[in-house]
Formats: structure tokens, C-alpha cells, sequence
């Protein structure tokens, strides 16, 4: 009785689970169709039909981002606006398709990215090799610089120097700024995001963090946490290397770069970017 | 202290926090519910002696004929499963339910939050699930085989005893364990958070870098540990009166 009474609950759990792969498939009749009978298994990611077919036939571009004033953040009713907030608006509103933005965990960027949870990053992207090489990216569209956050009263000992060696530098994991104190010879410490590494430095755990320009002018000094710290130099000029740069990110191989690259040149044209830069304050940055 | 607490920024840090709360306890219940139940069924799974080919066995045969002609294919899948799951860390186990139907192209979770509440959800229930069938086999081992005896003299049927006299035995002695359990689920939740899950401890760490235009504040991640114990408090004190009610048959 027990046996049988298993054997029947035990078939039809199997039963109901494999219903609700079958009901997920349901969900996108026409692209897991597709991707399921075309798209080799061979780890190359390469969109086997037109990703910007794709997402007008979905009908939402589903933008990845993080919570990064002035680029993505939420106004006081919680839509979120930002100088790429209010691009990536205008760009769905050109392909014609609703826009959504959903935040995610950045250091799983690209993986969000070919499981087709978010269709693009857009949020202030530093274009380092580690990016370029694993997604097809935009031509860029702001400039933007690492810069070194020390605590306030020690700014002094930090003024000036060449090399960052000796110094223990916390780094967010895999950002431009990890690859940029490296590079200067620091030791350094990678947390989880940029916002770890000030409290690192604020708990004085590291001597320094390493983070972006435009991201310390928010987090850092009066009316935050971290009113105690400051920051001082141009990890890229120290290096004497150019600014980096930023730009959207998409699938290897779609056809929605071309897409967005037309789009930027057109609002370029039109003032649309330049309107935008200005409402944010990021004006200087921007790459005409 | 008032004026801390009333102030905009608390306020708004606060309805954050709450926000994150109440999906943590939307994954607490959600788990819980589904998997008490499937956690029996996997017990029950795992104590399966079906042997399809037991039938053929014969006392001379070598051993490894016999091993394999004893074999209980049911039983032998949810040990398996336990292995598995209680084998690798839930975290990895969350990764690879959210992104590895996508990266295979096998089929994509809804799009939004909703869809990555589904997959964490499933997640915690398989792996809850895994844990409390051991603790429900030990609990139901536990049951003297007398007890079982007694009733078949009584001329109950199987299920019966099954219903009747060991689960009914074996829910007193598994509260403490599953208590345990259910207090380090409370805690778990928090790793909901590597698939951008916005649960509580998302919400709290977020302040850090910036949300709802406030940036760069340390303590709501610290003040997240309030939630924790006082929710943890009274989950203990539910399941510290249902071990009371539950002292019968002393």
C-alpha cells in the first residue's frame, strides 16, 4: 500500500515538474523554440537570430543596472532616472519597446547577460579589456577616471607619490580600479563592491580604496558616513595613461551595438545627449 | 535618539529596510511551506525498499549479482539528491538554478524580480527540503519497531500505523532539530542577495553605495541584525510552545 501510495506521488511530482518546464517554454513560445533547436551548446554565446528581433518581439528592453547616481538612481516616487537611466528611456523608446530596469548583482554581469535576464548594461561601464573581451560593447560616451580615497587626516602622507607599493588597497572585485592600483604596485584587498572599499578604509582595515571619479564625488565627505575621507589623486594620470571610458554593453554578437550606436549618433546630432548631460552634471564627460 | 528616529533620511532608510523585510519573510514561508512537505516525501523516498529485480535473488548468487539484483532504484535517486544537495553550497546551488537555464538556452525565468524570487524559491525548498528528510528519517527510525508491532496486533492496517502511530511519534521528536534548522533558514535568506534578490540585507548594504538618493551610510546594514533577532526571537518562542504541546505520551 505504502509502496504503491509512493510510487504514485513520486510519478507525479516528475509529472508536475516536467509541466512546468514545458509551462516556462509556454511563457516564449517563439525564442526558446528557436534557441533550443539552433543555438549550439558550444559555450559561443552567439544570438542565433537577431537580438534586436528578440527584444522587439519580447517588447521590453530590460537594462541592468546598479544603483550608481548620476548615471542610474531612484527619484523620490522610485523611478529610476540618471543620466543613463534617462538614455537607455530614449533608446527603447526609439526601437519602440517598453523599457525596464532591473538591478542586479554586478560581479554577475555576463551572466545575466547570456541567460538573457537583462538585455544590456548600462550603468557607467568602464570599457576594460575583461569587458570588451566578454560582450560586445558601444563606442564610448563618457570619460571617466580612478581616483585614490584616503582618510582625511592622512591625505597629507599620500600627496605626491608615484607608486602605491607597500600600501594595502581595497578594490572592488574585477573594476577598473583593481586593475589600475595593481598596476601601480599596490597590494590589494578586492570586497565586493565600491561601496565596501570606503568602509574598509573608513574601519581602517586598508590604507586606501581605489574607486571611480564620478562615484566618490557622491559617496565621500559631508552629510555621509564618510565625511572623514577624501580623495586625492588620478590613478590615471598617475600612470600616465588617458581616461577610461564608458559604454553600454550587449549579447557578443547582436545587432543591438548597431542599433544603439546609430541611436547615440542621433541624439548627439539632435542635443538630446548633450540636454540630458546637463540635467545631471555630467556634461564634461561626455565623448562628443 | 527621537530626533534620530524621526528624521527624513531614518524614515526613508526605514521603508527601505521594511521593504527588504518583507521579502525575506516571503521566502521564509515560501520555503517552509514547500518544504515540510517535500521533505517527507523525500524521507519517505530515500527509506523506499523497492527492488524491482528482488524477485530473482537467490541466497548462493556471488555478491555483486545479488548487490545488484537487491538494487532500490528509489531509494538510491533521493539518496542521491541528498548527497547532492547537501553536498554543494546553497549559494552555488541559487547561481546555477537562476542563470544556467538561460545560459543553455533551456528556458528563462520571467523577467523582474518576480522571476528571481521563483528561482530562489525553488532553490531553498529543494535544499531545506534535502535537510529535513534526514532529520524526518531519523525521527521516524527513532520510532520503536514495538509501536509498529502493537498496532498490527491491533489489526490497524499499514497506513494506519504509518499515519496513526510513527508519524505521530516522530513529529514530537523532530521539533528540536527542525527548530534548528528553521532558525539558520532565517539567516539564510540573506543569500538571496547574489542574484539581486532585494531582501533585507541587499536593502541595508545599498545605503553604502547609494538608494533613494541617500549614499553613503554605514548603519542600515548594521541595523538589518535588529530584524534578524527579533524575528529569530519569536520563531524561537512559537517553536519552544509547540515542543510543549506536544509533550504527550510522558
Amino acid at each position: 500500500m505504502m509502496k504503491k501510495l509512493l510510487a504514485l506521488t513520486m510519478a507525479v511530482l516528475m509529472v508536475l515538474s516536467l509541466a512546468a518546464c514545458g509551462n516556462q517554454n509556454d511563457a516564449q513560445p517563439t525564442d526558446a523554440a528557436v534557441q533550443t533547436d539552433a543555438a549550439p551548446t558550444d559555450g559561443t554565446e552567439a544570438p542565433a537570430e537577431s537580438d534586436l528581433a528578440y527584444v522587439q518581439g519580447k517588447g521590453t528592453l530590460v537594462v541592468g543596472i546598479t544603483d550608481f547616481a548620476p548615471m542610474d538612481y531612484q527619484d523620490d516616487n522610485g523611478e529610476w532616472i540618471g543620466f543613463d537611466a534617462d538614455m537607455a528611456k530614449a533608446f527603447a523608446e526609439d526601437l519602440g519597446v517598453d523599457v525596464s530596469f532591473q538591478e542586479i548583482n554586478w560581479d554577475n554581469k555576463v551572466m545575466e547577460l547570456n541567460s538573457k535576464n537583462v538585455d544590456c548594461l548600462w550603468n557607467g561601464m568602464t570599457l576594460t579589456d575583461e569587458v570588451t573581451s566578454s560582450m560586445a560593447c558601444s563606442t564610448p560616451y563618457s570619460t571617466n577616471a580612478q581616483v585614490l580615497v584616503v582618510p582625511a587626516d592622512k591625505a597629507a602622507d599620500f600627496e605626491g607619490l608615484t607608486t602605491l607599493e607597500g600600501l594595502s588597497i581595497a578594490v572592488e572585485s574585477g573594476s577598473a580600479g583593481q586593475a589600475a592600483a595593481e598596476a601601480l604596485g599596490a597590494t590589494t584587498v578586492p570586497v565586493q563592491s565600491q561601496a565596501n572599499t570606503l568602509m574598509e578604509v573608513s574601519a581602517g582595515t586598508s590604507d586606501a580604496a581605489v574607486i571611480d571619479l564620478l562615484m566618490a564625488g557622491a559617496m565621500i565627505g559631508e552629510g555621509t558616513s564618510y565625511a572623514n575621507l577624501t580623495y586625492t589623486m588620478n590613478l590615471n594620470t598617475m600612470q600616465g595613461e588617458a581616461d577610461e571610458v564608458y559604454g553600454v554593453g550587449f549579447r557578443t554578437g547582436s545587432d543591438l551595438v548597431d542599433a544603439y550606436n546609430n541611436f547615440w549618433d542621433a541624439a548627439l546630432a539632435s542635443g538630446l545627449a548633450m540636454e540630458t548631460a546637463t540635467t545631471y552634471g555630467v556634461q564634461e564627460s561626455i565623448i562628443q | 535618539m527621537f530626533a534620530f528616529f524621526s528624521s527624513p533620511t531614518t524614515q526613508t532608510v526605514l521603508s527601505a529596510l521594511n521593504e527588504g523585510f518583507v521579502r525575506t519573510l516571503e521566502l521564509f514561508f515560501i520555503t517552509l511551506v514547500g518544504a515540510v512537505p517535500l521533505g517527507l516525501l523525500i524521507a519517505l523516498g530515500s527509506m523506499n525498499r523497492w527492488a524491482p529485480l528482488h524477485r530473482f535473488a537467490r541466497p548462493k548468487q556471488s555478491k555483486a549479482l545479488r548487490a545488484v539484483l537487491n538494487f532500490r532504484p528509489v531509494s538510491a535517486i533521493c539518496r542521491l539528491l541528498v548527497w547532492i544537495i547537501r553536498g554543494t553550497p546553497l549559494v552555488l546551488q541559487i547561481i546555477t538554478l537562476f542563470y544556467v537555464p538561460g545560459l543553455e538556452h533551456l528556458f528563462n525565468w520571467p523577467s523582474g524580480e518576480s522571476g528571481r524570487m521563483m528561482a530562489v524559491c525553488i532553490a531553498f525548498i529543494i535544499n531545506y527540503a534535502c535537510y529535513f528528510s534526514e532529520i524526518y528519517r531519523g525521527g521516524i527510525q527513532g520510532v520503536p519497531v514495538g509501536q509498529q508491532e502493537a498496532g498490527l496486533v491491533l489489526g490497524m492496517t499499514r497506513s494506519q500505523i504509518f499515519f496513526k502511530v510513527t508519524l505521530l511519534q516522530m513529529i514530537k521528536r523532530i521539533v528540536p532539530p527542525m527548530s534548528n534548522e528553521v532558525i539558520t533558514l532565517v539567516k539564510d535568506t540573506s543569500l538571496a542577495r547574489v542574484i539581486a534578490l532585494q531582501e533585507i540585507i541587499w536593502m541595508g548594504e545599498s545605503f553604502m553605495k547609494g538608494n533613494r538618493g541617500i549614499s553613503g551610510l554605514v548603519w542600515p546594514l548594521f541595523f538589518t541584525a535588529v530584524y534578524y533577532l527579533v524575528f529569530s526571537g519569536v520563531v524561537t518562542l512559537l517553536l519552544g510552545r509547540l515542543e510543549k504541546k506536544l509533550e504527550f505520551f510522558r
